[in-house]
């Protein structure tokens, strides 16, 4: 941008914005239906999560926290997704994603949600001198758990807590702001200020997001460590967060919004994206099993013997066929990723075993000790349902509320006029 | 087509495109006419020439540029290939051939490793990927050249000293005699209307 002269500048905002797909009905959501729904989202949603507060009186405490915190760290990992690509686009000043840009920002902005949903977990292992997190309970082993306690202890988990928030928050809230004001200014330099952000920005986001992982999804199980944790956790996000913009676009073409502006090449591309980032997953996870199983360290490999057990190899299996092969072969095939029904529709079945992939790594955590005084057997399976639906409600409420609120496309983007001609030719 | 040129099957068996040389047109000297050749010079007169053709409903004929033009493909009215769908199955069948060698082995001859069962699906997974990647690779290169009639070593076209500038500064359309549609004086007049700078018939000479 910076070698266009003022007027070269000028002229090229002016023919952005004479587009015919930048009319302004076109790139504005209806606010007043859009916060209905998100009103109608957030109620379901707190409705679903008072049941589960009251499934922990009823049926189990520690099952009812693990349900939630396998909902809240889905869409911890689905907004943070949405960060990562937000500074990969600045980095590498994509052209294509100047459109959809916006959307993956909007999912991006529900970090801070996330972090005051992630609150009431740590407090209550706090509280109650661990309910998931086995390192805190005092029958712990005692030797690994003192070798370990100058990282594994309260006061540092939650100093750690505060960080990881305040970095996620600082950054999202930077990225945010450059944006919000490229959209009211023009500023072709805000261009370069997000990207300088996002080179330091990346670097603090790989280690924090590496780093809540293994405190939270990982240590857990005090015994178990693996170095590719935090890029298991990572790798679960970004698919995760496309499936949700696909979703996002869907559903605004739907209401004849964006027409023109997000195309079967921006469709094309994100399915690309979305395809490429399944199939990572799928090689780290893989990767990760793999190595534990064939070394075949007790400490290690007790991990995944509890996931092979109990009914847990149920969705080992699923996991394997749904969350890697099955949208493998489909995401394969062109015209789906060109549709943006499809992706749609693959990324609705991604969203719920990105969630099957997390109740599989949290939920075993609540047997592992006693698995048959615990157990409180099918009749406790709705809570898993209830507690995850309604944090990805009231995730999404707020989604919705924000996608209402702000253009659907960032409309001084200078990079924008690439986007509208981006074309594949492959 | 390129098929007929270099493998020994006759060519009265093969499917129209496939056939060779027509000998329903002979040049003045009387060596068989392969195709007609249309010069341009410049980029948007190629492309609109080409969709001429394409519209013409023509189909065995090609277009020559000294770079890629983006959008040449629709311009051209050139269908997907299948080559995807071909890859598609001989990778799948490699990787499930791949797995079944290895657990026909480990089941067959069977050998304690490390204490683990003998036909542990983990250790085979690796070798079923990379056979897989493998037999898609090589699928993907091999049925690119089959489909597109290479390795080929001459043609006609190398005849015209003009030719010759299609790696340099000219644009050329090139209509070959095996189209049902070719008629030396209806294609003649099709790309005439299409402003060429020449327009030349070529022989099938060897």
């Amino acid at each position: 941008m910076t070698q266009l002269s003022a007027t070269q500048y000028k002229r090229r905002l002016k023919r952005i914005a004479e587009h015919p797909a930048m009319s302004a009905e076109n790139i504005t959501a209806d606010r007043a239906s859009m916060d209905k729904a998100a009103a109608i989202m957030i109620g379901i949603g707190a409705l679903l999560l008072a049941l589960t507060a009251a499934g922990a009186v009823i049926v189990n405490g520690r099952h009812a926290l693990a349900s939630y915190a396998v909902g809240v760290y889905a869409v911890t990992a689905i907004s943070l997704g949405a960060m990562f690509w937000v500074m990969v686009f600045e980095l590498v000043r994509s052209g294509w994603s100047a459109g959809v840009r916006r959307q993956f920002e909007n999912v991006m902005m529900n970090i801070p949600l996330c972090v005051v949903l992630i609150a009431p977990i740590l407090i209550f292992e706090l509280a109650a001198g661990g309910v998931l997190f086995h390192w805190m309970m005092g029958d712990a082993d005692e030797y690994l758990v003192n070798k370990k306690s100058a990282y594994l202890n309260p006061a540092f988990l939650a100093v750690r807590f505060l960080l990881y928030g305040g970095i996620w928050i600082l950054l999202a809230m930077k990225l945010w702001g450059y944006s919000m004001a490229q959209d009211q200014t023009g500023d072709r330099y805000l261009v370069n200020k997000a990207r300088f952000t996002s080179s330091w920005g990346m670097l603090l986001f790989a280690l924090s997001v590496a780093f809540f992982a293994f405190d939270f999804l990982m240590s857990p199980d005090y015994r178990f460590f693996s170095t590719m944790w935090g890029v298991y956790y990572f790798a679960g996000g970004t698919f995760s967060s496309i499936a949700v913009v696909a979703i996002i676009c869907c559903l605004a073409k739907f209401f004849g919004r964006m027409t023109g502006a997000i195309t079967a090449e921006h469709t094309h591309d994100m399915g690309k994206l979305m395809f490429g980032f399944t199939v990572f997953w799928g090689y780290i996870a893989f990767s990760q099993y793999f190595l534990i199983w064939y070394s075949n360290i007790p400490e290690e490999v007790a991990w995944y013997t509890h996931r092979k057990e109990n009914g847990w190899e149920v969705l080992a299996w699923l996991l394997v066929f749904g969350h890697f092969l099955i949208p493998f072969i489909i995401l394969l095939q062109r015209p789906v990723k060109r549709s943006l029904v499809g992706l749609a529709i693959v990324g609705v079945w991604l969203l719920v075993m990105t969630t099957i992939d997390k109740t599989w790594i949290v939920r075993p955590m609540v047997y592992i000790r006693d698995f048959a005084q615990n157990d409180p057997g099918p009749a406790g399976w709705w809570l898993d349902v209830v507690a995850a639906a309604g944090v990805f409600a009231v995730w999404g409420g707020f989604l919705v509320r924000r996608i209402a609120r702000v253009p659907l496309i960032p409309v001084r983007d200078p990079r924008l006029l690439k986007a509208l001609k981006h074309k594949n030719y492959v | 087509m390129a098929l007929a040129d270099y493998l020994p099957i006759p060519t009265s068996k093969l499917p129209a495109p496939l056939r060779g040389p027509s000998t329903k047109f002979v040049l003045e000297d009387g060596t068989p006419v392969h195709g007609m050749l249309a010069q341009y010079s410049k980029t948007p007169d190629l492309v609109h020439a080409v969709e001429a053709v394409r519209d013409a409903g023509y189909k065995v004929w090609d277009s020559f540029s000294p770079f890629p033009i983006h959008g040449m493909e629709e311009s051209m009215g050139f269908a997907r290939t299948k080559l995807p769908y071909i890859i598609g199955v001989a990778g799948l069948s490699a990787a499930a051939m791949g797995y079944l060698l290895q657990w026909w082995i480990s089941n067959d001859y069977q050998m304690v490793v490390q204490g683990k069962p003998y036909t542990a699906w983990e250790p085979f997974v690796p070798i079923t990927f990379e056979i897989g990647i493998l037999i898609t690779a090589f699928t993907t290169l091999l049925g690119m050249f089959a489909f597109n009639g290479l390795p080929r070593h001459h043609h006609p076209l190398y005849q015209s000293e003009r030719f010759l500038s299609s790696s340099d500064d000219k644009f050329f359309v090139y209509i070959e005699a095996t189209d049902e549609r070719f008629d030396p004086e209806a294609t003649r007049k099709l790309l005439e209307k299409t402003h060429p700078d020449h327009i030349e018939l070529i022989g099938q000479r060897d």
